[in-house]
């Protein structure tokens, strides 16, 4: 039944539901105001009812009206006939009373104020007061005479009421201002006829008054503070403005900045300053006069020598780009102007201060870390793309080129904004679509602080609806026809953050590249000096250089350097996030020029953001990878997607490993499959490089791939040279390569050599000296066409660990290799075989080897003790020998203390003990086998991670290391951007302190080493 | 070029000072100068002073030494020494010290603590810290092992004009508070010869550059009355050692965090957390606040040292103690840590501390109960009974138990660390191989 008439009253169009009135309560409410009649609205009343479903709140807004109402008492029907006949009027009125209930609270206690939003006597765009005019309501609230002078010069204005009274008086006056200037501005909001009222106006009105409440709170001071008559001694006193007010461009809700400048500066201005801030504080707006010289620490007042002395000695660089809005607006106003023009030139010639760029790259990253992490995207002032850091940028271009332009020194974002487009500094659009963004970012904010008259600059949160609804209307967004208000408010929200998030770009690099392309149609552009100044101001430590490499990549006509100058403004923003800009931006250079003729190159980079981002972020850290990207472009594709199931963070090893096998099998002569396959291998090592610089690989995933392209390259390059051999002549034997060390346990860095064994078998009627011959110049083949020389990270083959090492034959025999371990191995020996894995070649020789040496490695019932006490002996003399010199024992990867021969060692020696009676054991892989000895009760589960984290972290680092100097090391830097490059490579944020870095994996393989000690070596714990 | 870069250089003029000694302090807490002339420092102050690292204990190796100095202009001090005519010649600043890339180095002291604090800082502290330094005063300081001869006779408290250095403390504290370091409270220790001189709280990292001041001082100050002074913590067998007894407290903005009216011991949870801290971890940090084979002479039962690890309230026998001799005045509310002796490295030591405390404060440590005996006078089983952990009775003990703490690793940083447990196991095993008068004593007669 209800739900009939639900139905019934949506169809017939009136619903009070559909108006947005929901609340059970309204439609009575309505009733008693008289503009609701059953089921429909009464008819004078129906342009009532349109705006109040206009309102941001209607529900707030009725409710408040009825408050209102029931405050006006018998003056109301005089009020709802106004808001029947006068548009201007209900626009405001109910506009105001959905938007803020701060203010609509007011409104309640008096309310007689309604009459200053009728349309004869209201704030309209067409009818703003002046600052005169605001100064002389304020100062007759508190009973000063309006046409006296200026209060705080000598005879100037006093206030006619006490102290108390006044602050009354002043609150009063200054919410009744509050409240028309938000009635104007949102006047709009509740009738779409009215005047729209900017935004730079409504920041304008609100620094007014904002002047206007200080010079009555001056007033009010002075006659606290001052004492009447002929014998006061003189004293003259001004307020500088500083901050927002400074730049006209105040929001509703803020703290005032000032600085106090007095003749003389003694206890009694003192005294009239702090009664100033008090009086405003307690009536208008919190006062902060941080921004003075010492800050809090300084004089609350000082005299106009004492100012410029400070800033001439001791100011630090913010303290000018503070001053750059500095603006006098109360006090005397031949103090107030001498201060500024004392100032003002000293901001002007701020930039060429030495520390300069380091602070305002400090200043930059303290705004950044300013936001609370859980806030960063709904923050509209501060954090990245927030409105203070437009304001910052603003600021920093004035700074740097102001110093010889004296038209862009506009202490208002806005103004400023322009003048820096009209004078070339920033492109014409930028500098409009910049400032579009800045008066969207700023009306939410005016919006959200109307509300309950807050300081807030928190955009609600996406699940809060309701307060999203109320916001998305209170600006003014409009459903669009596929999506509700809501949705229309959050799109432009993200697509104006997402414009001003490429601020740097558009602000810093985009007109460089202008000035070093010297394109036609960019009539105003930078000179060389400023754009060098700017560069190293952004982090680059060779300006010129780097001025040289974009004149490079941007000169000419063709449509690449077209190309360019379109990409590097972005590209120049994510180099100078990387431990090596000026690295970087040489590396690009030389990728572009190799890759000039690759025609999807630059459409690439063009057209997905994120390859261009991420090839910044691995060119400006990584020495190994430019060289491998010249000569392997292909892999920039797999850059495009780095999602969990990518190619480039998923490529499967083994899928890899065949499709080389089968593209190097269409080779018949073995020099070109060896070519083909060191291609392959290229762009394999470079998918690899890539995803492990950007964090999408796990270091045992790193070492897999890295070990399973090897050994495909070996198996490929054999099995090409034994197709040879079989075309060309007799074949005596089989042959099978194992795979020894690194390469055996799959754990393969960027620079490892690969171990190697090789084993042959004559085939039928073959002699074994013959076998051995022929097996021999094949193995020395496939090594040197393996090791020819070529520009790719070599590929050496070592084959070191054989029997009798160096001096022994390069092939045995299976049958020689069993002679040979029954008769003389050692216990090193079968040390190195636990890691032999059968790689290539005959997999049925392969395996009878790995049979052969199965009982050598996994001797059953372990070692002897003397055994163990021989290995021990031999680590700790390789322990104390093979450090090389200049080596720290500290951070060396390999050898140093919990590093890779550490751990490797330790699970070796368990291997040797147990896998004989535990099969499990059996694994080349050191983090397996670490897994496994803990599952069989022989390292408990701390022990077991101590020795993974140290082997891991050993191994990350050895890899970064190799990624970062391009050719491979063991020892970690010591400091400077190769070590910072590591840090990055390691996961490490960027501008970080590296040491922190090396504080870490000191402390990971100490842990490892203090298990080794005690399971290796058997100390005591 | 900042405002006090410029003051320094503008009060270098002005007075007319011929060197600038730029100070900073090895690992093991030694005092290192180097000076320069005025006219050097502008670079100093922008570039640094390079410097070869290896020869300085725990900074560097020797083929990756290179170092840079770098002074701190907020500690600059005109010292007060004089020449013929009457006038200051000298000055001083700290310094700290970086790699050549300009990061810091992590074998500084200073930034051991300047990390510590800055830990303290994200979780919304500021630490203070007073001390109370005693330490002897002797006619010679003897070198070949034969004991020394205190400077004087006198007893607590006493107002005795001695033979030797009548106008030492007068003259000591004159010359402390001539360089900023404000004076306490000064006054005759137990022993003959000791002094104890109490400096008023600092902020730390102010407060352990003022220490190593200090301890420079009172020795020149004693050399220009023909005495020597010396910090060694247990210099005499039959006299109590030189303690440094040192008051912690940690405040959010301008609050104490320590103080909370309504607790019986006006000892916020904060308070307690910390001291929970302090006692949980008190094995773990006592090679750093007693770092010397010497100290572990001190820290013995009869002595006024603790020797077990347990607090209270009046009991000058724990090794924390909660004071309470300013009922209500909360700015003063804080703990004594009585384990300290006057011959720690202040960096390390107070970084050991306050790691120890804040740990404590953000894992929520419980306190317990307040030792109320005097645990001197129980006996070993009856300390076992009741819970408290005895202190390490030497220094390879304290160094066993130190090498097992993440927590010490993770205060001192690894660099620091290592070398501090390598440095101190050579001292021990320097110490070990010595023959003692005791043993001749007291075995050649017998055996």
């Amino acid at each position: 039944m209800r739900l009939d008439r639900a139905v019934a009253q949506r169809r017939d169009g009136r619903s009070l539901a559909r108006l947005g009135l929901t609340e059970p309560w309204a439609a009575a409410t309505l009733a008693t105001l008289g503009w609701w009649d059953g089921d429909r609205p009464v008819r004078e009343a129906e342009a009532v009812m349109w705006a109040l479903a206009r309102s941001p709140d209607p529900n707030l807004a009725l409710r408040t009206m009825e408050r209102l109402a029931e405050s006006c008492g018998p003056a109301w029907p005089e009020l709802d006939a106004a808001l029947r006949s006068d548009g201007g009027l209900r626009g405001r009125l109910i506009a105001l009373l959905g938007s803020s209930t701060a203010l609509g609270d007011h409104l309640v206690v008096h309310p007689d104020r309604w009459r200053s939003l009728a349309s004869d006597r209201a704030l309209t765009p067409a009818r703003l007061p002046d600052l005169e005019r605001r100064t002389a309501v304020l100062l007759a609230a508190v009973g000063a005479d309006p046409g006296a002078l200026p209060s705080g010069s000598p005879g100037g204005a006093r206030a006619g009421l006490a102290p108390a009274e006044a602050i009354v008086a002043l609150r009063q006056g200054y919410r009744d201002a509050l409240l028309e200037i938000a009635a104007a501005d949102l006047a709009t909001v509740g009738e779409p006829d009215l005047p729209v009222l900017p935004i730079e106006q409504v920041a304008a009105q609100l620094s007014d008054l904002a002047c206007a409440a200080l010079r009555a709170a001056l007033a009010v001071a002075v006659r606290q503070v001052l004492p009447e008559g002929d014998g006061e001694p003189p004293v003259r006193f001004a307020v500088i403005a500083m901050g927002k007010c400074g730049g006209t461009e105040l929001n509703y809700v803020s703290d005032v900045d000032v600085i106090f400048v007095a003749e003389p500066a003694d206890a009694t201005t003192t005294k009239l300053a702090t009664a100033l801030m008090r009086v405003a504080g307690e009536a208008c707006f919190p006062v902060d006069a941080n921004l003075r010289p010492e800050g809090r620490q300084g004089a609350l007042v000082r005299t106009l020598d004492s100012h410029v002395g400070y800033y001439r000695r001791w100011a630090r660089t913010w303290e000018f780009q503070a001053l750059l809005k500095a603006r006098p607006v109360a006090g005397d106003p031949k103090l107030g102007a001498a201060y500024v023009d004392a100032v003002n030139p000293m901001v002007w010639n701020a930039a060429d201060r030495d520390d300069f760029v380091a602070e305002v790259r400090a200043m930059r990253r303290r705004v950044e870390e300013h936001v609370r992490p859980d806030h960063t995207d709904r923050e509209l002032k501060l954090g990245r793309g927030g409105l203070r850091d437009v304001e910052f940028a603003v600021q920093l271009l004035q700074l740097v080129h102001g110093r010889t332009d004296p038209d862009i020194r506009s202490g208002t974002t806005l103004e400023a904004l322009a003048a820096l487009g009209d004078g070339g500094y920033v492109g014409r659009d930028d500098a409009a679509n910049l400032a579009a963004s800045y008066r969207f970012l700023r009306l939410l904010e005016h919006r959200l602080q109307l509300e309950r008259l807050r300081r807030t600059h928190l955009l609600p949160h996406e699940s809060d609806t309701a307060a999203l609804r109320w916001l998305a209307r209170a600006a003014k967004m409009r459903p669009d026809g596929r999506r509700d208000a809501v949705g229309v408010l959050l799109a432009e929200w993200r697509d104006n953050a997402r414009r001003v998030r490429r601020l740097h770009e558009k602000l810093f690099y985009r007109p460089l590249l202008e000035t070093v392309s010297k394109i036609a149609g960019a009539d105003l552009r930078m000179t060389d000096k400023s754009a060098s100044r700017r560069l190293a101001a952004l982090g680059w430590a060779s300006p010129e250089g780097a001025l040289g490499h974009l004149r490079a990549l941007t000169g000419g006509v063709s449509r690449a350097a077209a190309i360019q100058r379109t990409l590097l403004p972005v590209l120049l923003d994510q180099l100078a996030d990387t431990p090596d800009p000026d690295r970087g931006l040489l590396a690009y250079r030389r990728v572009s020029e190799a890759l000039a003729h690759t025609p999807w190159y630059l459409r690439l980079l063009r057209d997905e953001g994120s390859v261009a981002q991420r090839l910044m972020a691995v060119l400006g850290t990584s020495a190994l990878v430019p060289d491998l990207l010249v000569r392997a472009p292909e892999v920039l594709r797999l850059l495009a997607d780095t999602g969990a199931g990518s190619e480039l963070a998923t490529r499967d090893p083994a899928e890899v490993s065949a499709s080389l096998r089968a593209a190097v099998g269409r080779h018949g002569d073995p020099t070109a499959a060896v070519v083909a396959a060191r291609s392959l291998r290229r762009h394999e090592l470079l998918r690899v490089a890539c995803a492990d610089l950007l964090g999408l690989l796990s270091p045992p995933e790193v070492c897999a791939a890295l070990s399973e392209v090897w050994s495909a390259v070996l198996r490929s390059a054999l099995d090409a040279v034994l197709r040879a051999r079989a075309a060309s002549g007799p074949v005596s034997a089989r042959l099978a390569v194992i795979g020894m060390g690194r390469l055996g346990g799959a754990e393969l860095g960027y620079g490892s050599d690969a171990d190697v064994l090789f084993v042959c078998e004559p085939v039928e009627g073959a002699g074994e000296h013959d076998a051995v011959r022929w097996s021999t110049s094949v193995a020395e083949q496939v090594r040197g066409l393996l090791s020819a020389p070529s520009p790719d990270p070599p590929l050496e083959v070592d084959a070191d660990l054989r029997p009798e090492g160096r001096s022994g034959p390069l092939v045995r025999t299976l049958d020689s290799y069993r002679a040979y371990y029954a008769q003389w191995s050692e216990v090193w020996e079968a040390q190195a075989l636990l890691r032999a894995r059968p790689l290539a070649g005959d997999p049925g020789l392969a395996a009878r080897f790995v049979q052969l040496i199965d009982p050598v490695r996994y001797p059953l019932g372990g070692l002897s003790q003397p055994t163990v006490t021989e290995i021990r002996r031999i680590k700790a003399r390789v322990d104390a020998e093979r450090l090389p010199r200049g080596a720290d024992r500290a951070t060396h990867t390999k050898l140093g203390h919990g590093g890779l021969a550490d751990v490797e060692w330790t699970v070796q020696l368990l291997q040797l003990q147990h896998a004989g009676d535990v099969p499990e054991l059996r694994t080349t892989s050191t983090l397996d086998g670490l897994r496994e000895a803990h599952q069989a009760g022989l390292l408990d589960a701390g022990d077991a991670d101590a020795l993974a984290a140290g082997w891991t972290m050993a191994t990350r680092a050895r890899n970064a290391v190799t990624l970062v100097r391009g050719k491979p090391a063991d020892q970690l830097p010591r400091s400077g951007r190769e070590l910072a490059g590591v840090a990055r490579a390691m996961g490490y944020p960027p501008g970080g302190d590296p040491g922190e870095f090396v504080d870490e994996y000191r402390r990971v393989t100490r842990r490892a080493r203090a298990v080794v000690e005690r399971v290796f070596y058997g100390s005591a714990p | 070029m900042d405002r006090q870069q410029e003051f320094v250089l503008r009060t270098l003029e002005e007075r007319d000072i011929r060197f600038v000694r730029l100070w900073f302090t090895d690992v093991l807490g030694y005092l290192k100068s180097v000076a320069i002339a005025p006219a050097e420092l502008e670079g100093a102050f922008s570039e640094g002073i390079g410097f070869d690292g290896s020869a300085i204990e725990g900074f560097a190796r020797v083929y990756e030494s290179d170092m840079v100095i770098k002074p701190d202009p907020g500690t600059f001090q005109v010292l007060p020494w004089e020449n013929d005519g009457g006038q200051h010649y000298s000055a001083r600043m700290f310094c700290e010290i970086n790699m050549p890339d300009g990061s810091p180095s992590w074998a500084d002291p200073r930034h051991v603590l300047r990390r510590a604090l800055s830990r303290a800082a994200e979780a919304g502290f500021t630490c203070y810290v007073h001390p109370e330094i005693e330490f002897y005063l002797l006619k010679n300081l003897p070198s070949d092992g034969t004991p020394p001869e205190p400077a004087d006779s006198g007893g607590y408290f006493d107002q005795s004009s001695h033979d030797a250095a009548p106008h030492f403390r007068r003259n000591a504290i004159e010359t402390l508070e001539s360089m900023g370091i404000s004076v306490e409270f000064s006054h005759h220790e137990g022993a003959p010869g000791q002094q104890e001189i109490d400096l008023r709280y600092a902020d730390a990292l102010t407060m352990a550059d003022n220490i190593m001041t200090f301890r420079y001082v009172v020795k020149e100050v004693a050399l220009t009355q023909g005495v020597r002074a010396s910090f060694m913590p247990k210099p005499f067998t039959q006299h109590p050692g030189s303690a440094m007894h040192t008051h912690f407290s940690l405040f959010e903005g301008d609050r104490n965090a320590f103080h909370d009216p309504s607790d019986p011991y006006e000892l916020s949870a904060t308070g307690k957390a910390f001291v929970a801290g302090v006692l949980r971890h008190a094995r773990e940090i006592t090679a750093v606040t007693n770092q010397w084979v010497n100290s572990y002479k001190r820290l013995v039962v009869g002595g006024e040292a603790p020797t077990t690890v347990c607090w209270g309230h009046a009991n000058r026998s724990a090794l924390v103690r909660v004071p309470m001799y300013s009922p209500g005045r909360s700015s003063s509310r804080r703990v004594e840590i009585r384990s300290l002796d006057s011959a720690c490295n202040p960096y390390l030591a107070f970084a050991a501390v306050l790691g120890a405390g804040l740990t404590g404060v953000q894992k929520g440590y419980e306190l317990a109960e307040p030792a109320g005996d005097d645990v001197w006078s129980l006996t070993e089983i009856e300390r076992r009974a009741m819970g408290y952990d005895t202190l390490p009775q030497n220094l390879t003990e304290a160094l066993g138990v130190m090498e097992h703490s993440e927590l010490v690793a993770e205060i001192l940083g690894e660099h620091v660390f290592d070398f501090f447990l390598r440095n101190k196991r050579a001292e021990w095993d320097a110490y070990r191989r010595n023959v003692t008068p005791y043993e001749l004593a007291t075995y050649l007669p017998v055996l």
